[in-house]
């Protein structure tokens, strides 16, 4: 089984780029550490991690909230957010695909 | 060969072993089978076979029987039952005289019940039911660390159920990544994240590597919240020596709870992981992984009311309870009766619950039982009103499958809990009103209204497996 070594880009992503990676380039253009015309097409896994890296510091200083984001990152949020979240719908991810591993059998057979 | 018949040996078992005049001593303990013979064997001489295979028996009568007080050790069969809905098999209750068994052994007691006797010649399969553990027994053994009520007071929260989350995958699992995860689920409310089952040391992160960096989260979170956290640091171990060394670090860098597999790490070591952890004043986690393998078939294993007595005995704080709603939905009312089992002092015998004997925990401390798998918050309302505030739920992929990412996940349940326990706590009723109690608490809370749109309808989809024998009518 071959893995790319690199990363397929944002606008070509599984699932509409509901994805960890996908969520976490998205907030990359919240915080404007990436421009919105990036999608990190190409990049190595380092090159990921970095990124996160630096998302994760933006999310600390509003406790990786959304709700303690101020005013302006906030619409931000909302409006790169909201359209992912369009986009994805409309290539029939849901929440179940979160979800659906967990599709065990848990109680045991009387 | 396909007329080759059992025989019970030089005499039949049922004028040993087949006592139905026996009434069963408060000491003694008691074992309900569902017993499948072999076509033409007699129910009494099955029933009374087990029993002896299970005690003093051997495959047949030999002359060392003579040194032993028979009548003093052996299991008695002293009553069967049809099994409502199915001709094809029987239970046969059996007492067995408390010397037989180790103070404080669970491993001993199950070496007896489910040893040779499940390969036994005269079946066609063996499911242990039940069993009534005399109060007498229950006293050697040390159960729960700390109990339910210690852990509240540890963790300084009470009157809600806690939240968890099983941490997944994610860019690799470094342990760096791992952490932060964990720092996201916890800032965000929950109150425990969890190692999955699978993560014990692997080459891509090793156990200490992912303590410390675990670690770092729970301080963080914990400064940033002022509400004490933990994680579920999985201390399952290729010996048991190994699994001891990894429980003295999590002690030594100061986290508050552990993990333990009881089933597939064994029953001494969790015992003993049990008892190092009630005298370090840690709380212990427990996962069930193998328990499908011992209790999925209804006619052949081990029933989870079972596992469910031995784990609280050999000992364990937390315990995976099955979830009765969403996709994982199991019989509601057998998987009440099994957490009854885990939390009561007194469980009464409930056949409408699957509990075929009373059972007396003395001051035994409780387990919480832990629901986890395939649940979202649109679930919330039915689990605080099912599980009640003495549990722990458990949102894998409806914390960290948030779109907005885990904190907000774990914010979203979080918020929909405590508003399902307020409205409770005014007497509404949460699994009728629930879609206006969470949207009520979504107008103040965008991470759950997002939660809300992300997981819509709750559908019931798959019958249960585990049916109550009534419900087989």
């Amino acid at each position: 089984m071959s893995k790319p070594g690199t990363y397929v880009g944002l606008d070509k992503e599984v699932w509409g780029g509901m994805t960890t990676i996908g969520k976490t380039i998205r907030d990359a253009w919240v915080f404007e550490i990436l421009p919105e015309t990036e999608n990190c097409a190409g990049w190595n896994l380092a090159g990921i991690d970095a990124l996160l890296q630096k998302v994760n510091a933006e999310w600390d200083k509003y406790g990786c909230l959304v709700s303690h984001l101020p005013a302006e990152l906030r619409e931000r949020h909302d409006r790169i957010h909201g359209d992912a979240f369009k986009k994805a719908k409309a290539v029939g991810w849901s929440g179940e695909f979160e979800t659906d591993d967990e599709n065990y059998i848990d109680t045991p057979e009387k | 060969m396909a007329d080759k018949k059992y025989n019970a040996g030089v005499k039949e078992y049922r004028e040993t072993y087949w006592m139905p005049e026996y009434t069963p001593l408060d000491t003694d303990l008691l074992a309900c089978f569902k017993v499948t013979p072999q076509d033409g064997v007699p129910r009494e001489e099955v029933a009374a076979a087990v029993a002896a295979e299970s005690s003093t028996g051997t495959w047949t009568t030999v002359w060392t029987d003579l040194l032993t007080d028979l009548d003093h050790y052996k299991g008695r069969a002293y009553a069967i039952e049809d099994v409502p809905g199915d001709d094809t098999c029987f239970y046969a209750f059996i007492a067995y005289p408390l010397d037989l068994f180790e103070e404080g052994s669970v491993v001993n007691v199950l070496t007896s019940l489910v040893g040779n006797v499940f390969g036994f010649k005269a079946l066609r399969a063996l499911r242990l039911e039940d069993i009534r553990f005399p109060i007498a027994y229950v006293m050697t053994c040390n159960g729960p660390p700390q109990g339910i009520q210690v852990e509240r007071d540890i963790l300084n929260k009470y009157g809600r159920p806690l939240l968890g989350c099983t941490i997944k995958p994610k860019l690799g699992l470094s342990a760096k990544n791992y952490g932060r995860a964990c720092y996201e689920g916890l800032r965000g409310g929950l109150d425990f994240t969890k190692d999955d089952e699978n993560v014990n040391s692997q080459p891509f992160m090793r156990w200490r590597h992912r303590f410390d960096f675990v670690m770092e989260a729970i301080h963080k979170a914990e400064a940033e919240t002022g509400e004490r956290k933990g994680h579920y640091l999985n201390v399952t171990a290729p010996t048991s020596d190994e699994m001891m060394k990894r429980a003295e670090y999590a002690k030594e860098i100061g986290a508050p709870i552990i993990m333990h597999d009881y089933l597939t790490g064994g029953l001494s070591a969790n015992t003993q992981l049990a008892q190092w952890c009630q005298e370090n004043g840690m709380l212990l986690h427990i996962h069930r992984a193998m328990h499908a393998v011992l209790d999925r078939n209804p006619h052949h294993g081990i029933h989870f009311r079972v596992l469910t007595k031995i784990l609280r005995l050999s000992g364990g704080d937390h315990l995976h309870s099955g979830t009765v709603v969403g996709k994982l939905e199991g019989d509601r009312e057998a998987t009440l009766g099994w957490i009854d089992i885990m939390r009561d002092s007194y469980i009464k015998e409930d056949r409408s619950r699957g509990i075929f004997f009373d059972q007396d925990w003395g001051a035994m401390p409780g387990v919480m039982p832990v629901a986890s798998g395939g649940i979202h918050v649109w679930h919330m309302p039915a689990l605080v009103n099912i599980f009640g505030d003495d549990s722990c739920l458990q949102f894998g992929g409806g914390t960290l499958g948030h779109p907005w990412g885990n904190a907000a996940g774990a914010a979203a349940n979080r918020v929909a809990v405590e508003a399902c326990v307020e409205a409770r706590n005014q007497g509404r009723e949460l699994e009728k009103e629930g879609k206006d109690i969470l949207a009520s608490a979504a107008k103040h809370s965008p991470e759950l209204k997002m939660a809300m749109e992300t997981w819509k309808e709750i559908k019931f989809e798959f019958d249960t497996v585990d049916k109550l024998d009534v419900a087989h009518k």
